[in-house]
C-alpha cells in the first residue's frame, strides 16, 4: 500500500521534471532566436568593418569577409589625413576619427561630470530640505519629456544668432556658442541634469537622516557630513549615474548635428559624414567607426551592471 | 555643571503643535527619563535639546548658558539614536573615532581614547569589524562607545534599547545604569516602555500630547499619579478605574458608583462631596475574600508565577482585576467578595482627569 503510494509519487515527480525540462528547452529556443535577431545588425556591422570596398554591397551577401582586411580601421585611425596609400580617389573627406573621438570623449566626460556634481547637490537639497516643494521631484523628469527636436532649433537660434548679437551689442565682443565645446557641454549638462537628479534622489533618499544627525552632533559641519557620510554612501550610485549619463551623451546625435561642425565634431556626427563623391556611402569605415563607438558602451554597460547591484543594495545595510 | 533647563518650550509643525510649552529642569548628574505614548513629543523635545530641531519659542539652558543659537556640535552633548545611526561604510573603530577626527584630535590620542571607550563597553575585539557584522547588542555598545569617547557632559538617548530583544534589553538596562554611575554625566533618556522608566530613572517626566503630565521619582509617580493619564500609563496590569460620585457620610466619605459603594478614608476633603470622579485602584490593592458585602464572579485568571491575576465581574461595564496569591483556588465562574485598600484609592476629576486627594 505504502510502496504503491511512493511509486505513484515518484512517477508524478518524474513527469513534472520532464515537463519542466521541455518547457525550459522551448524557453531557451525562443530566447536564442530573439538574441540572434537582436545581435544580427551588430554582427553585420563588425563583419562589414573587416570587408574591402568590393564586398560591402555584393549579392548574394558575404556573411563573413572573403578577404578580411584592416584597411577600414587603418583609415579611420590614420594620423595623417593625407596619407596617399589610405586615401580614396576623389575624396576630400577626412576619414580620421581621432578628432571625433577626442571631441566626444572630452565633451561627454566633462558634461557628465558637471551634471553629476550639480545633480548630486541638487538632489541632496531636494531630498533633505524639500527645495521646490513636494512635487518638484516629479516635475524634474517632466522637463525631460520634451523631445529634443522641439528645442534643437530654438537653441540654434540662441547659440548662432541671439547670443552673438546680444554680446556684441552689450559687451562689444561677439561670443558665439555655436560649434564650440562650451556650447555642447552646457547643453549636454542641462539635458542630462534631470536624469542625474532623479537617479541621485533615489540613492540619497536611502541614506537615513539619523546618520547625518549623528555626525552633526559629533561636531561635523554640513559640508563634512556630505563629504564623510553622504557621498561615501552614495558613491556607487554616483558611478552608476555617471555611466548612464555618459552613455546618453555618447550616443546623442540630434543636438550635436544641429549645433556643431565643422569645428567641433562628435563621433555620432562624424559617422554620418562618411560618404565620398565617387563611391557613395563608405560602409566599411562607417562600420569600423560604429564598432569603435559601440565598444566603450558595451564595457560601460558591463560596469554599470556590477555597480547597479551595489548602488541599489546599501539600503539593506540598515538594521 | 551640566544641568539642563527647558523654559516654555514650544515646537509646532505647520498647524500641528508637537510640544506645547514644557518646563522642567534636569539636575546635574541626574538620570532623567522621558516617557509617554507614541507621538507625544519626546523625540521632538530631545531634538530641541540637541539642536537638531529649532524651537518655535522658549529657551533651552545647558549649564549656565542659553544654547538656542548654538550648533548641535557645539553643545557638548552625546546622543544615542533609536536606530543607532552607525555609519555603515566605516569600521567600528572609525565609527567611534569620528567625533575625534572631526575635532582634529591627534592620531595617537584618537587611538588611545577609542580603545579606552571600546574597553568601557567591552567591544575591544570588534574594532576592525563593520557595523553590519555586529549583532544587535554589539551595535548597541558601539553606539554607546561612540558617544562616550567624546566625553560629553550630557547624554541624550532616544529609545536606545527598542531594537533589542527582551532579554538583552533587561541586561542593557543594568549596564546603562552602571555606565551612568561611572561617568557621573547627566542622562536624558527617552522611552515609551514604562517598565524601563521605573527601573532606571532617578526621576521620570511623563509626557502626553506635548505637555508634561508629571515629574517625579518612580515611586512618587507610581504611588501618587498626578492624573488619570499617568495612573493608567504606569503599572501592569493597568489600574482599575471606576466612575462614580463622592458622598459625605457624617465624618466619613463614601464612593458610590452604579454597581458598588466603597468607604474612603477621612483624609478625602469634605469639599469633594457631590463631585463626579474616577476612582483608581491598583490590582495589588484589591483584596479578594470569601465573604463580604461587595460580591463578584470570576471571569478569568492569569497566573504570573509570583501572583495570580483574577479578573472578575461586579456589575461594572469592565471587569476589575485583583492580584491574588499564586495558589488561589479561584477559577472562572466562582463567586468572590472584594474590598479596596482605602488609603490606596486614587481619586481623579471625571472631566479634567486631575488628581483630587
Ligand atoms: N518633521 C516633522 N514634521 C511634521 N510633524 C512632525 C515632524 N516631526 C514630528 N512630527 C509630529 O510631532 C509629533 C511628535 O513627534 P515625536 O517624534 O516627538 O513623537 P515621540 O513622542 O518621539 O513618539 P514615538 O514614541 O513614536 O517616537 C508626532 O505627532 C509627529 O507626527
Ligand atoms: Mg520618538
Amino acid at each position: 500500500m505504502k510502496a504503491v503510494a511512493t511509486l505513484t509519487a515518484e512517477a508524478a515527480r518524474a513527469r513534472r521534471l520532464r515537463r519542466e525540462r521541455r518547457r525550459g528547452i522551448i524557453r531557451h529556443a525562443v530566447l536564442l532566436v530573439w538574441t540572434a535577431v537582436v545581435l544580427f545588425p551588430i554582427f553585420w556591422m563588425i563583419s562589414t568593418s573587416f570587408k574591402d570596398a568590393g564586398e560591402w554591397v555584393t549579392w548574394p551577401p558575404h556573411w563573413l569577409p572573403h578577404s578580411p582586411t584592416l584597411h577600414n580601421y587603418a583609415q579611420i585611425f590614420a594620423f595623417s589625413e593625407m596619407d596617399p596609400s589610405l586615401s580614396r580617389q576623389a575624396t576630400e573627406q577626412a576619414f580620421s576619427i581621432w578628432k571625433g573621438l577626442g571631441d566626444a570623449a572630452f565633451i561627454c566626460t566633462t558634461s557628465s561630470l558637471l551634471a553629476l556634481l550639480l545633480g548630486t547637490f541638487l538632489a541632496y537639497a531636494i531630498s533633505r530640505f524639500n527645495v521646490g516643494g513636494r512635487y518638484f521631484r516629479h516635475l524634474i523628469l517632466m522637463i525631460r519629456m520634451v523631445p529634443p527636436i522641439v528645442v534643437a532649433i530654438a537653441i540654434l537660434m540662441y547659440y548662432a544668432i541671439m547670443i552673438p548679437y546680444a554680446t556684441s551689442s552689450l559687451l562689444g565682443v561677439q561670443i558665439s556658442l555655436f560649434d564650440t565645446y562650451t556650447g555642447l557641454i552646457l547643453l549636454y549638462t542641462v539635458t542630462t541634469l534631470p536624469f542625474v537628479i532623479w537617479m541621485m534622489l533615489s540613492f540619497i533618499d536611502e541614506v537615513p537622516y539619523t546618520l547625518e544627525h549623528a555626525a552633526r552632533l559629533m561636531g561635523a559641519g554640513r559640508l563634512t557630513v556630505l563629504r564623510r557620510v553622504v557621498i561615501p554612501l552614495v558613491a556607487s550610485g554616483m558611478v552608476v549615474t555617471f555611466l548612464f549619463v555618459f552613455i546618453l551623451n555618447w550616443a546623442e546625435f540630434l543636438l550635436a548635428l544641429t549645433l556643431t561642425h565643422p569645428e567641433v565634431t562628435t563621433l555620432t556626427v562624424l559617422l554620418n559624414k562618411f560618404q565620398s563623391a565617387s563611391e557613395g556611402r563608405l560602409y566599411g569605415p562607417q562600420a569600423a567607426i560604429g564598432t569603435v563607438i559601440t565598444l566603450p558602451v558595451v564595457i560601460l554597460g558591463i560596469l554599470i551592471q556590477k555597480h547597479l547591484v551595489k548602488g541599489f543594495s546599501f539600503g539593506t545595510i540598515r538594521k | 555643571m551640566a544641568r539642563i533647563v527647558l523654559r516654555d518650550l514650544v515646537k509646532t509643525f505647520g498647524a500641528y503643535t508637537a510640544v506645547d510649552g514644557i518646563n522642567f529642569e534636569v539636575k546635574d548628574g541626574e538620570f532623567l527619563i522621558m516617557v509617554g505614548p507614541s507621538g507625544c513629543g519626546k523625540t521632538t523635545t530631545l531634538n530641541m535639546i540637541s539642536g537638531l530641531e529649532t524651537p518655535t519659542s522658549g529657551e533651552i539652558v545647558i549649564g549656565n548658558a542659553v544654547v538656542n543659537d548654538l550648533e548641535p556640535g557645539e553643545r557638548g552633548l552625546g546622543m544615542v539614536f533609536q536606530d543607532l545611526a552607525l555609519f555603515p561604510h566605516m569600521s567600528v573603530f572609525e565609527n567611534i573615532a569620528f567625533g575625534l577626527r572631526v575635532k582634529r584630535v591627534p592620531e595617537d590620542e584618537i587611538r588611545r581614547r577609542v580603545v579606552a571607550a571600546a574597553e568601557a563597553v567591552h567591544i575591544k575585539p570588534l574594532l576592525d569589524k563593520l557595523p553590519r557584522q555586529c549583532s544587535g547588542g554589539e551595535s548597541q555598545r558601539v553606539a554607546l562607545a561612540r558617544t562616550i569617547v567624546t566625553n560629553p557632559s550630557v547624554f541624550l538617548m532616544d529609545e536606545p534599547l527598542s531594537s533589542l530583544d527582551a532579554k538583552l534589553r533587561v541586561d542593557m538596562r543594568t549596564e546603562l545604569k552602571g555606565l551612568h554611575r561611572r561617568l557621573g554625566a547627566t542622562f536624558v533618556y527617552v522611552t515609551h516602555d514604562q517598565a524601563e522608566a521605573m527601573t532606571m530613572a532617578d526621576r521620570i517626566v511623563v509626557m502626553n500630547r506635548g505637555r508634561v503630565e508629571q515629574l517625579g521619582t518612580p515611586l512618587e509617580i507610581y504611588g501618587r499619579p498626578a492624573s488619570l493619564f499617568v495612573a493608567g500609563f504606569f503599572g501592569t496590569p493597568t489600574m482599575n478605574f471606576i466612575e462614580g460620585t463622592i458622598e459625605a457620610e457624617g465624618a466619613g466619605r463614601l464612593f458610590r458608583s452604579r454597581a458598588i459603594a466603597h468607604p474612603l478614608p477621612a483624609s478625602v476633603p469634605a469639599a469633594l462631596a457631590g463631585r463626579s470622579v474616577v476612582l483608581g485602584v491598583r490590582a495589588e490593592h484589591v483584596f479578594v475574600e470569601k465573604e463580604g458585602e461587595r460580591r463578584g464572579e470570576v471571569r478569568l485568571t492569569e497566573p504570573l508565577g509570583d501572583a495570580t491575576l483574577v479578573f472578575f465581574d461586579c456589575g461594572l461595564p469592565t471587569p476589575l482585576v485583583a492580584k491574588a496569591p499564586p495558589n488561589t483556588p479561584l477559577a472562572p465562574g466562582h463567586a468572590l467578595a472584594f474590598r479596596f485598600a482605602p488609603e490606596h484609592c486614587h481619586l481623579f476629576d471625571a472631566v479634567a482627569g486631575t488628581r483630587l486627594n
